[in-house]
């Protein structure tokens, strides 16, 4: 096992030489001297690089400093607005709503991890050399940042004669950074200390373990200490009470009851269901388990948004005497056909009844568009579901655990469909300032998720289809691929919120939302069949042939040889496809939908207490999303040594 | 053929719904139609609804004035909605290729910074990259234009270096090189200059290649077009016959009756179409007669048919005034032409001129002469430029760490220098890896400038909203918009196509 697990290491070195000539994980090993003059002073032209190099480096992290830190700047904009910028103006009443949403996914995100993971570990010489690093950081920046303006008595900055500002001594500002000194100093003595204890040279490493400490151990205690500080440390309370129309402003305390409480049960449900789900890992279950945590992660977002934010308020008449029999009717019935369909001695019949199912269902929507007869919306999505459910039958005959399969999947899908359209049709009770239920961050992730469910299955059809050998599909899908790709986004979006209302028939509308969501999720979709596309041609032919020689019907062939593969060889593509949506969802601001970009760049600079303030709120946008990208890039990135691609 | 195949296999047809072929195209056919129905229905609904709305879809706008000011561009108070859109149109280009030239440039010190031995030099490479690509490049822009207009008011006195280079929250202004009068003559010196300074780099490297000896192919045409620029700068008035060619040319042009040009583009389209079916029926002739053809090749054979068809109907039935403006566009080229390489024209090629600060009324702006960047220019600038330079480094390291190291120890056990390996060996084979996606970031690059419209530069999307605003003529508009990005798109893509054909290794 250790012999492997060294393999395994020398591997991963071997690699990280390889791509990356000196590796950085290998700089610790080398004296300081030799180090220095073999990365940075080789030769003198790389000595003067490295000169330039430190002098541009202080100097943009002296600009930086100062722009953030500056006296000008109003980070009370930016805190006072927190929940603008969250949730805009969704009730603090119902606000506890959020707070279960944000919990379930939260618990989520810890039992996927526990069941999931093995996550690895950090060697204590690394941690040490990245406190180190953070504790000289640090001090450079306390060095760095240009001595503070003296405040007067009266509260406001003093000035020389000729109009400047006047600043401290440079030894008044070390002295009043004090804390940020000791701070500095702590990290850097604490990495020392882990560094001189760890890093003594070993002749055989493989006789010692080496010192690790897991990851999950490092982001929980991480997180925790995070939390912990929220209790002791004086942020100050910032709010903005709507009951009052007052904004809060109380620097030098910790923050409110009200953020600090939600956001330790956050952590403990992130530890607990870490644990929990750790404790699993070796449980008979795992298999479904793990199935119905994706499921869950399929459906939550959906469901958190309708059910959980919108609270609809149901009419339980309605739902005893129309909802509950007709979802009844589609699953039970809907369920004895497809049992019916799956039976050995079906032949050709099955396949003419799932054609005439398909054209029935498809005849209600074109119905519905000339509005020839009335029908529940349910009823169609229904008919479409069922006839799709029978198109897929042929390929669940034979065993009763197989049919029993399709139809229990049916019932499933079927209760789920009609729960869904239920709430989402029933009005919500929360009551709205604003158009839109939900804003700010909440919007922008709700649309990232929705786009990226919903035009995944989209594109990979698009890609089939770009592949596929009948000339018409494969002609229709590659002009919609390249005409998509070949406008913006932004022209996209402006065409489907200003024009879809001109091609609906009377007395048929949709949503701004639901309009800019729809074109969103066609142009992401031709962006995804791309990326599909790749991993389909990465497919060898040889593949194809012994799918056929097996027998498999040209469904199954695609659904279990090639598609599988096809979709692991683009992960890296399709992840960069996700981050691409999700950073584009800014755009949804310039469309007159309130993000959290919107709200930072055009709310708070509305407010009379803070005119005219944008660069505070555009930065905190800014490195929201760079924390999420960067997060799920360096993931992928993981994922991608993990799995082994880039390797073939 | 099938006379020969041997009678014992029973061929037995399935039934016409079981039939691979009738299935495959019946289902095709049935798609196409429902596609095509949809599309019509929408359009049908879309007229419907516009009519109802009193707002008919026409192309008038062009020729009517919009009454609506640009930020910046050519033309800051245009005549006609034509005009404006034309501005936009000039503004994203203009925005596009500035971006492309300066973005490559960064991205490709930044990705080989990132190769670098020099940890510092790695580090902040990642830094950048890094920082800038997990950003949106909106919240980059409206960060940008903030910071901007947050800059001190323009003053006579403003800075860094009065006369010389301003930065204000009015923008940046700095000094123009712009063409003057005897430009286009000059470029047909430089372009004569090329000519002779490619066929002595071929002399040159037939020589070295004979001899041995260095003859500096590159080194020697690029001073013979240097010295054909600077004769060029004294002599190029002499080329001012060349308008007249053109005048010529654009009164021939213009005296072509529409009905002639109609017929010809008509017959154009259907020998074109005709030829590639005889092209395509040749390619299927074996030695041994017409190879048996499938069904997808009917369908060929029949689209482009149908195509051709379809080509003549267009340009002589259903839109016959496409030649007349087809015509008048040309001539009216071949004037502008006339007039830009006409006689007469005997001044400097190129000229500079400085920035300059005019007080007219209350407050001080800058003036027309220097190269004005506006606020919003600056901050979509900066914004694509810094954005997609960080996705060019990562392609210019991908490029170059993507050459088998197997490469660069053969070109070193030649005894190349360094130097000479990479630019003979690595870049070459680097470049070639590189060119598709950096292709795809032009391209993200050209359709991304359309952000403008949140910091209100007048580029294409944002002339187009306030044109559409003003008129209510959304979808011409719009189609409009896609027919310029569609067609840079498609310019772009075959630009590197041709490098990308001319740089493929050569297979056995």
């Amino acid at each position: 096992m250790q012999d492997a697990d060294q393999v395994s290491a020398d591997l991963e070195f071997q690699r990280g030489l390889d791509e990356q000539g000196p590796s950085s994980d290998e700089v610790p090993s080398l004296p300081m001297g030799q180090w220095l003059r073999k990365n940075l002073f080789s030769n003198w032209a790389n000595g003067i690089l490295t000169l330039f190099g430190v002098l541009a480096a202080l100097l943009a992290l002296r600009g930086v400093l100062n722009f953030v830190f500056s006296e000008n700047r109003q980070w009370d904009a930016v805190r006072t607005n927190l929940r603008a910028l969250m949730t805009l103006s969704y009730p603090e009443s119902q606000y506890i709503r959020v707070w279960v949403a944000l919990g379930f996914i939260v618990g989520l995100a810890g039992l996927s991890a526990g069941i999931w993971a093995n996550w690895g570990g950090v060697s204590v010489k690394r941690m040490s050399t990245w406190l180190m690093g953070t504790g000289a950081f640090l001090a450079i920046c306390v060095i760095l940042r240009e001595p503070s303006v003296i405040i007067g008595t009266d509260g406001k900055v003093i000035r020389t004669i000729e109009g400047s500002l006047q600043r401290e001594s440079f030894v008044d500002a070390m002295v009043d950074r004090s804390s940020w000194w000791i701070a500095a100093v702590i990290l850097l003595a604490v990495g020392a200390g882990l560094w001189s204890n760890f890093s003594r040279p070993v002749r055989r490493r493989w006789r010692r373990p080496r010192a690790e400490v897991p990851v999950t151990s490092v982001v929980f205690v991480g997180l925790g200490l995070v939390v912990l500080s929220l209790w002791v440390a004086p942020y100050g309370h910032y709010a903005y009470i709507s009951a009052t129309k007052a904004y809060v402003a109380e620097a030098g305390r910790t923050v409110a009851f009200s953020t600090k409480l939600p956001w330790t049960v956050m952590w403990i449900l992130l530890c607990g269901f870490f644990l929990a789900g750790r404790s699993l890992q070796r449980s008979r279950y795992l298999g479904l388990i793990k199935g119905s945590s994706n499921l869950l992660w399929l459906i939550s977002p959906l469901t958190l948004f309708w059910v959980v934010l919108r609270d609809p308020a149901l009419d339980y008449g309605h739902v005893i005497s129309t909802d509950l029999p007709m979802g009844l009717a589609f699953g039970l019935l809907g369920g004895a056909l497809l049992w019916g369909l799956t039976r050995t001695d079906i032949g050709e019949a099955g396949r003419i009844t799932a054609t005439l199912l398909l054209g029935f269902a498809v005849f209600n929507w074109v119905a519905a568009f000339f509005g020839w007869y009335p029908m529940l919306q349910k009823a169609r999505i229904s008919f479409l579901l069922l006839a799709l459910a029978a198109l897929l039958a042929p390929n669940f005959i034979g065993e009763v655990a197989k049919r029993r399969q399709l139809v229990f999947g049916w019932v499933g899908v079927t209760a789920l469909v009609h729960y869904l359209a239920t709430m989402i049709n029933t009005p919500s009770t929360v009551e709205l300032q604003s158009t839109e239920f939900l804003g700010g961050l909440g919007l922008t992730l709700f649309v990232a998720l929705i786009v990226v469910l919903l035009s995944f299955p989209l594109g990979v059809l698009l890609a089939l289809g770009r592949t596929s050998k009948f000339p018409i599909f494969r002609m229709l899908s590659t002009s919609y691929i390249e005409v998509i790709r070949g406008v913006p986004l932004i022209s996209v979006l402006i065409f489907f919120s200003v024009m879809v209302p001109l091609f609906l028939p009377d007395g048929m509308e949709l949503a701004e939302l639901a309009a800019v969501l729809t074109g969103y999720t066609l142009f992401s979709a031709a962006y995804l069949a791309e990326n599909v596309r790749g991993g389909l041609q990465s497919i060898t032919k040889g593949q194809y042939e012994a799918a056929d020689a097996i027998g498999l019907t040209s469904a199954q062939r695609t659904g279990f040889i090639v598609l599988p593969q096809a979709l692991t060889v683009s992960i890296p593509q399709l992840v960069g496809q996700v981050i691409s949506t999700f950073k584009e969802t800014s755009l949804l601001a310039i469309i007159g939908l309130f993000d959290f970009l919107r709200v930072a760049n055009s709310v708070i600079p509305a407010q009379s207490e803070f005119m005219g303030v944008k660069r505070e709120g555009i930065l905190l946008v800014a490195m929201i999303y760079f924390f999420f990208n960067f997060t799920i890039s360096k993931y992928s990135q993981r994922l991608e040594q993990r799995v082994g691609l880039g390797e073939r | 053929m099938a006379s020969t195949a041997p009678p014992s296999i029973h061929h037995e047809r399935p039934p016409l719904y079981r039939d691979v072929t009738v299935v495959k195209w019946v289902v095709q056919i049935v798609a196409l139609l429902l596609t095509l129905g949809a599309l019509w229905f929408l359009a049908n609904q879309a007229g419907d609804n516009l009519k109802a709305s009193n707002v008919p879809t026409d192309y008038d706008f062009l020729s009517v004035n919009p009454g609506i000011d640009l930020s910046s561009g050519i033309d800051t108070d245009p005549d006609t909605g034509g005009r404006a859109l034309w501005v936009g149109m000039v503004n994203t280009l203009r925005m596009a290729i500035a971006g492309i030239l300066v973005a490559t440039v960064i991205g490709v010190l930044v990705g080989l910074a990132r190769l670098s031995n020099n940890w510092l030099l790695r580090k902040l490479g990642t830094v950048f990259v890094e920082a800038l690509r997990n950003v949106p490049l909106l919240v980059q822009i409206l960060f940008y234009g903030a910071v901007f207009a947050s800059l001190d008011r323009v003053s006579m006195d403003v800075g860094p270096i009065n006369g010389w280079f301003h930065v204000s929250n009015k923008g940046l202004s700095m000094p123009r090189v712009h063409i003057a009068d005897g430009f286009y003559q000059w470029m047909i010196v430089i372009v004569i200059g090329l000519f002779a300074a490619n066929f002595l780099r071929k002399r040159r490297i037939a020589q070295q290649d004979l001899s041995g000896e260095e003859t500096y192919p590159i080194l020697t045409a690029f001073g013979l077009v240097v010295v054909f620029g600077i004769l060029g700068w004294f002599i190029h008035p002499i080329f001012g016959f060349v308008g007249n060619i053109f005048d010529g040319l654009s009164s021939v042009v213009s005296a072509v009756p529409q009905g002639v040009l109609q017929l010809l583009v008509a017959v154009l389209a259907v020998g074109a179409s005709a030829y590639w079916i005889r092209g395509f029926l040749n390619n299927r002739r074996t030695p041994a007669g017409l190879a048996k053809l499938t069904d997808d090749d009917y369908f060929r054979m029949i689209f482009a048919g149908i195509g051709g068809l379809l080509g003549a109907f267009f340009f002589l039935v259903l839109w016959p005034g496409l030649a007349s403006w087809m015509i008048n566009s040309a001539s009216d080229l071949f004037e502008v032409l006339g007039n830009k390489f006409g006689n007469g024209r005997s001044g400097r090629p190129v000229d500079v001129a400085m920035p300059d600060i005019v007080q007219l009324g209350k407050f001080p702006n800058y003036g027309p002469s220097g190269l004005n960047f506006s606020i919003g220019f600056a901050a979509v600038f900066f914004g694509v430029v810094f954005y997609t330079s960080a996705f060019i480094a990562e392609i210019v390291r991908g490029g170059i760490l993507a050459v088998p190291k197997g490469q660069t120890e053969a070109a070193s056990a030649l005894g190349l220098r360094r130097s000479t390996a990479l630019r003979r060996v690595i870049i070459p084979q680097a470049a070639r890896i590189m060119l598709p996606p950096l292709g795809n970031q032009y391209l993200n690059l050209t359709k991304n400038t359309s952000l403008a419209i949140a910091v209100g530069y007048s580029d294409i999307v944002q002339v187009g909203q306030t044109v559409y605003n003003q008129t209510g003529k959304t979808l011409p508009v719009v189609s409009i918009w896609m027919f310029f990005y569609l067609s840079c798109s498609l310019s772009i893509s075959v630009i590197v196509n041709f490098f990308n054909v001319r740089m493929r290794i050569v297979e056995r």
